[in-house]
């Protein structure tokens, strides 16, 4: 007895891998594939739930471990389309092992992309569930194990973003693009481009097909867009012109096989509002399924977080601000007057009054662009650099009250560059210089509503005010 | 009858005893200040046992009480903001040093009152333009004192501004040099046990897959469009690769292309790879003293790397480790008494788990997983060492091994597909005299290929499977 026995372990443990991946696929035919097809797609004609390209596959496979143990009972969407049919349980009948090689074979089969199965995972997935002794309904399993948002009908996405001026569809195989992204949530979204006109931007993926047959799609735009599935153009939004209006949707069909199918989607934008959306569904289906952030009824646009000054004190921002440069520094003094600091170009380059700015844009999704003050009007004080190529930005330091002082390094010289918020909506801007002989020429642009002159001259040792009037 | 009745009782018995994560490490979130969004960027242990961090949106804060048996007393002071999108700190000297997406910087309290008010500008001798992917990622001081920044391409396709796709050192009296050329995306820099420095570079034009490369000084990295910036070091530009090329035959081109040390193959070992982290602990954190560990942003995990160099090229093994991160992880800092910080952000990406941001501390329970500890490359073959004394009958048995290897298209298109397949042969396994490692003579070992271990059947004179089975192995060189 306990010979056989050692020796039935030993012939067990021999099982090589590749072996057991094949056994999934024979498992698979034995129990499986009666009713959700050799092939995935969901045996006659797909009166049966599809397991190829399904939504259900991905995310925490503990989801599809215990449908397996305990069955499945009662209504439920696969890939766009409703089911409601009985599936046994199957927890008496398979052992952890058996479970483990059929999910691990339909989680990579068909193009399926699912997480590995563990046989420790069936384990402790048994045991949690031991006491269950009636099938799953879609809603609870919904509950414990959320389907991921990022699963849309569109797979291995990539963005593509090109800048131009066009009026129509350009090539863009002929186009240097500027950016190339992966787009994990499946969804087209024209504003993580995070431009506002002249640009472009290609999607290129795999539109998982949840069956064989044919699938109707929706395209709207704003501009122009183009959708391609297997090289074949399958609906068109030509030119410029709004979304949302009804008059440029355009639809289209296409038959499909199940699984992978390569697609592509062409967009441009001019001026203006811009913005894509696509739906699709299999024929005879009600509702469209979304795989853009847009549909035709909703709006682009990242939430607000506008920064006011906290506790009396000056509030920073350094980012990318528009009328700047990218070395921007904005700072948001009490009493509502404003400035950007370039430590590009060594020089204050914006000044206004009212709202400091708006984080939203660089703070939410990745981040994109240069954001403009919180002001309809801004003053530019200069936009060049104001001091000798060698001069180098050697960074601020901050009052008690959170007011900047910037540190410029010249020839044996050094700059300092001092404002603060003044009475009546001025700031106060103290410039010292210290070291050296040289007198240094400070412009301060051409605003005379703002500050009378144009220039000052800068001794060492002899510190300068110039006082902004920004109400 | 009877038979089948035996063979279904043997196998439940012969179910090995399995082996979780919590048996071995523990995750613990720590608690933020409430109502911020602090998706970290940076961490730095600083005296006292306090943790800085920085987050995205310019602040930087620091927490007291993060080694602490009771995490919820955590005490978080906001010692600057205003700062832009740091992605690297250290302490030193009663500063904090930052490497901020225009420049690195030293912070520090000269008035004593908690806060930041000297904000200096080290050195910003690189360009940014305005385009949110020119990410710049910073180390500590390296053995010299020098700060290694790797600076993004200008979106991915461009290098619009000046040393876009190049690594450069400070030095500690604030000059730049431009040391390495090449890089695409990174997402994180740091150093081995030794001292060198690698970076992670992300799937995409010229990189077939993620991987972990090192930052030979003089090297060229694969991804041509920063080579313009020769000109401005007065240094030859490396030549073009060649599109749909492979790596190793580039390399064989143009030596000090060097290959990437350890390719996480993507999909199978995470998909953005990020921190890097030695283990520096001595054994406080688990039995993989030396070994470095990489932080992964779209799976949320933890891997860890054993590197070797042979014939003065690093290459070596990634394994996977931890996993289960509620958000996609960032940076990574190990403290020598083997406490792990993480943190991270999904950052307009997506990534496993249901959290935003994330900043949790790890600790090893002090229970060993049994598991591959290293993977070394012979001339034919692989030598295995392992945390525990093997069961010699499986692991001296070839049949509780298989291998596949293959590689990657070196092209200007974005990633590829695993190619030029190859199935190696385990011809035999060795248990050393140690009962620790095992000795594989492989037929078919292909020089520059992902060499994908799988050892499902090894089994601990204790009875446990391994708790990870599989270790891809990056061969760029093949001992002689």
């Amino acid at each position: 007895m306990i010979p056989l026995r050692y020796t039935l372990l030993f012939c067990l443990s021999l099982l090589p891998t590749h072996l057991r991946a094949q056994d999934g696929e024979q498992l698979y035919g034995l129990y499986c594939a009666a009713c959700h097809a050799p092939d995935g797609k969901g045996a006659t004609g797909g009166a049966f739930p599809p397991l190829a390209g399904s939504e259900w596959i991905h995310g925490n496979p503990k989801r599809s471990v215990a449908i397996i143990l305990k069955g499945l009972t009662g209504p439920i969407e696969v890939s766009g389309k409703s089911y409601n049919l009985e599936m046994p349980p199957q927890g008496d009948a398979l052992t952890d092992d058996q479970i483990g090689a059929i999910l691990n074979f339909v989680h990579n089969a068909w193009g399926n992309t699912g997480q590995e199965v563990k046989r420790d995972l069936v384990r402790v997935t048994r045991a949690e569930f031991e006491s269950r002794t009636t099938p799953w309904t879609a809603p609870e399993l919904l509950k414990l194990f959320p389907l991921e948002k990022q699963d849309t009908a569109l797979a291995n996405l990539t963005s593509r973003v090109y800048k131009g001026q066009w009026n129509l569809m350009p090539d863009f195989n002929k186009i240097q693009a500027e950016n190339v992204e992966e787009e994990h949530k499946g969804i087209l979204d024209t504003a993580l481009a995070a431009m506002k006109e002249d640009f472009g931007i290609v999607w290129e993926g795999d539109f998982m097909a949840p069956v064989d047959g044919e699938h109707l799609f929706i395209l709207d735009a704003d501009d122009g867009a183009r959708l391609i599935l297997n090289g074949q153009p399958v609906a068109e939004v030509k030119g410029l012109g709004p979304m949302g209006s009804g008059k440029r949707i355009s639809k289209g069909k296409a038959v499909l096989k199940a699984g992978a199918n390569p697609v592509r989607i062409e967009y441009f934008q001019g001026k203006g509002e811009q913005g894509i959306s696509l739906g699709w569904k299999l024929t005879g289906a009600k509702e469209w399924q979304w795989v853009s952030a847009q549909t035709p009824k909703s709006k682009p646009g990242t939430p607000p977080i506008p920064l006011t000054p906290q506790d009396g004190k000056t509030v920073i921002y350094r980012n990318f601000i528009e009328g700047s440069t990218a070395r921007g520094i904005g700072f948001g003094f009490p009493g509502a007057v404003n400035m950007v600091y370039s430590a590009d170009h060594l020089a204050p380059e914006l000044m206004w009054s009212g709202g400091f700015i708006d984080a939203g844009r660089h703070w939410t999704n990745r981040g994109q662009g240069f954001q403009p003050p919180l002001a309809d009007e801004v003053v530019t004080l200069t936009k060049q650099p104001i001091l000798a190529p060698s001069a180098r930005f050697k960074g601020y330091s901050l009052d008690p009250n959170g007011n900047p002082t910037f540190h410029i390094k010249l020839d044996g010289q050094l700059l300092s560059d001092a404002f603060a918020p003044g009475p009546d909506g001025t700031l106060i801007r103290t410039l010292t210089l210290s070291g050296g002989a040289s007198v240094l020429e400070i412009p301060l642009g051409d605003n005379p509503s703002v500050t009378p002159v144009k220039s000052v001259s800068l001794a060492p040792g002899k510190p300068v005010t110039v006082t902004y009037h920004l109400k | 009858m009877r038979p089948l009745l035996f063979l279904t009782a043997l196998t439940a018995t012969s179910f090995a005893q399995t082996q979780k994560q919590s048996e071995f490490y523990t995750i613990e979130p720590i608690p933020l200040p409430p109502g911020e969004i602090m998706e970290i960027g940076s961490i730095a242990l600083m005296p006292d046992d306090k943790v800085a961090v920085t987050t995205r949106r310019g602040d930087l804060w620091i927490c007291e009480g993060a080694y602490g048996d009771d995490l919820s007393k955590v005490k978080w002071t906001r010692f600057a903001h205003g700062l832009h999108e740091p992605l690297g700190m250290y302490w030193k000297d009663g500063s904090l040093y930052l490497t901020q997406r225009p420049e690195f910087s030293r912070l520090q309290d000269s008035n004593g009152d908690g806060t930041a008010d000297v904000f200096e500008t080290i050195n910003s001798d690189w360009g940014i333009n305005g385009d949110y992917h020119e990410y710049a990622f910073g180390t500590p001081p390296d053995k010299n004192g020098d700060v290694w920044i790797t600076l993004c391409l200008t979106g991915s396709g461009g290098a619009a501004s000046d040393w876009r796709g190049w690594t450069v050192r400070i030095t500690p009296d604030g000059k730049m040099i431009p040391t390495c050329s090449g890089i695409r995306s990174p997402g994180g820099i740091g150093f081995n046990a030794e001292g060198d420095v690698f970076y992670t570079d992300n799937q995409g034009l010229w990189n077939g897959s993620s991987s972990l490369k090192w930052l030979k000084p003089g090297s060229f990295q694969g991804n041509p469009t920063g080579n313009k910036y020769h000109k401005l070091a007065n240094l030859p530009a490396p030549p073009e690769p060649q599109d749909k090329s492979r790596v190793l035959a580039e390399h064989l081109k143009f030596p000090d292309y060097i290959p990437p040390a350890v390719v996480l193959p993507h999909g199978k070992v995470g998909q953005s790879p990020t921190a890097i982290e030695p283990d520096l602990s001595g054994g406080k954190f688990g039995p993989w003293a030396g070994q470095v560990y990489i932080g992964e942003q779209t799976h949320s995990q933890v891997q860890r790397v054993f590197l070797e160099k042979v014939n003065g090229i690093y290459q070596g093994a990634v394994f996977l480790f931890l996993e289960g991160f509620q958000c996609g992880i960032i940076p990574a800092k190990l403290d020598e008494r083997g406490v792990l910080f993480v943190g991270g952000s999904n950052r307009g990406w997506a990534s496993r788990g249901n959290q935003p941001f994330n900043f949790d501390r790890i600790k090893w329970t002090g229970k060993t997983p049994f598991e591959i500890l290293t993977m070394s490359a012979q001339p034919d073959g692989f030598t295995l060492t392992f945390t525990e004394p093997l069961d010699p009958a499986s692991a001296a048995n070839p049949a509780s091994y298989s291998m596949e290897a293959w590689t990657y298209i070196l092209q200007k298109g974005y990633g590829s597909p695993e190619v030029d397949k190859a199935t190696p042969i385990i011809k035999s396994a060795s248990v050393a005299a140690d009962g620790k490692s095992v000795r594989l003579v492989i037929e078919g070992l292909v020089r520059g290929h992902v060499h994908h271990l799988k050892a499902p059947g090894v089994k601990s004179a204790s009875g446990l499977t391994l708790w990870h089975p599989d270790a891809f192995y990056t061969l760029n060189e093949i001992p002689k």
